[in-house]
């Protein structure tokens, strides 16, 4: 790199004022040496812009845009409704959360982007507010915990009890409603040895039957399958196989 | 929250996401880093939709979102972690065999951007490649126009001994 050569950049990419530009031509005009260190740098122009154009086609647009679906609900409702479900949910009040319906977080804050689908977006994204320590505390009595998913099956249409919602190798630590889109949702949410959230969601939306299908979004596993007008889902921090093993096993069931 | 900005933000994460990509590839010279760079910037510019200005350039203001959490956090955190950088031996790479003009390879240039230091690879994409001018370039960097010049001039420099 010569002294001269941030003037002459400058001077190839136009963005010199006026007075150093007349200068460095006046220059160019008679100093041989100038010139071709001019033409030097002039030269590396395009084969930069072309490098650079390259490297777009090494991005992982298809693996990108497949995460980009969970951003449509990110949003503060989601933050709001955990925390008085938390709280809620550790005075033991949870049918009066029933009561009230948890709707605060439904159709009108989803509008954007309603499709058949976006469900599982909105519950991938507040499982990913979730950490190890949310459901972990939580570890109400075998009664209450049969009244919660009887309360929430019933705003489902399903059957739920503690037997045919047990999964093998997690603990199940309550049931909670939300509503997606003016449906019910209902929500069991379970966690690993670790601490580590599984959620099991069933959401009431009269949905056309589907087979098992399965996804991974960032660090969460989807298994989900749509049968007698609901959509039922198991999402968590765990391997994709597993998460559609589990989901085998409670498709069995429920 | 605008809803008119989160449509906004919403509409123009896609059509950006390679060119964010290489953005994030070419701070970070780590392709998993920067697919984590992209999405944190995407979840960050939802997050905060409401702070863009319908109007103003969208891609801009995510391009300022990613440098942010890359240096607020990303590179700030493996630093702390004592992790440095990873020295790469090829992160910037292409197929290799497109030939462009000075009948060198766009993976040989690519080569002697990634060598170079990284205020240097950055300005260069801005300018180059995202069509900043110096003014603009300057006023993202933080830096005045003269350090624009000379990051520049030396990156071009490098590319021109390749001759």
């Amino acid at each position: 790199m010569t002294d001269d050569d941030a003037e002459l950049v400058a001077l190839i990419d136009n963005e010199l004022d006026d007075k150093a530009k007349t200068a460095l031509v006046a220059r160019l005009a008679t100093d041989e040496r100038l010139r071709q260190r001019y033409e030097e740098l002039r030269e590396t122009g395009p084969p930069l812009a072309a490098s650079f154009d390259a490297l777009l086609g090494e991005a992982p647009v298809d693996r990108l845009r497949a995460a980009l679906p969970a951003l449509n609900t990110v949003r503060q409702p989601s933050w709001r409704l955990r925390g008085i479900a938390l709280r809620e949910l550790a005075a033991g009040v949870l049918i009066g959360l029933l009561a009230a319906g948890a709707a605060v977080w439904g159709a009108s804050t989803f509008g954007l982007f309603d499709n058949n689908d976006d469900w599982r977006s909105a519950v991938a994204d507040y499982t990913e507010l979730y950490t190890n320590e949310t459901f972990t505390p939580l570890n109400p009595d075998a009664a209450l915990q049969a009244a919660e998913l009887s309360a929430v099956g019933a705003k489902v249409g399903a059957a739920l009890t503690p037997e045919n919602v047990a999964l093998p190798g997690l603990r199940f630590t309550t049931a909670f409603m939300l509503a997606y889109d003016g449906h019910p949702l209902a929500v069991m949410a379970y966690v690993d040895p670790s601490g580590a959230p599984v959620l099991f969601c069933i959401l009431a939306n009269q949905a056309p039957d589907a087979a098992l299908r399965s996804e991974r979004r960032g660090d969460l596993s989807l298994a989900w399958w749509k049968r007698d007008g609901r959509s039922h889902l198991i999402i968590g921090r765990l391997s994709e196989e597993r998460a559609v093993a589990l989901a085998r096993l409670v498709e069995g069931r429920v | 929250m605008s809803e008119a900005s989160r449509r906004e933000v919403r509409a123009a994460l896609e059509p950006s996401l390679a060119r964010l990509w290489r953005y994030a590839l070419v701070l970070s010279r780590a392709r998993d880093k920067a697919d984590d760079l992209v999405q944190a910037t995407c979840v960050r510019a939802m997050e905060r939709a409401d702070q863009f200005l319908p109007g103003t350039r969208v891609d801009r203001w995510l391009f300022a979102i990613l440098r942010s959490i890359w240096l607020n956090e990303i590179r700030s955190q493996r630093i702390r972690e004592g992790g440095g950088f990873v020295d790469a031996e090829e992160a910037l790479t292409t197929d290799g065999a497109r030939e462009i003009e000075m009948n060198i390879t766009a993976s040989a240039v690519l080569r002697a951007i990634d060598r170079l230091p990284e205020a240097q690879r950055e300005t260069l994409l801005l300018v180059y490649a995202e069509g900043y001018s110096y003014a603009e370039a300057a006023a993202t960097l933080g830096v005045p126009i003269g350090t624009i010049m000379s990051r520049l001039a030396a990156g071009r420099a490098a590319l021109a001994r390749l001759k």
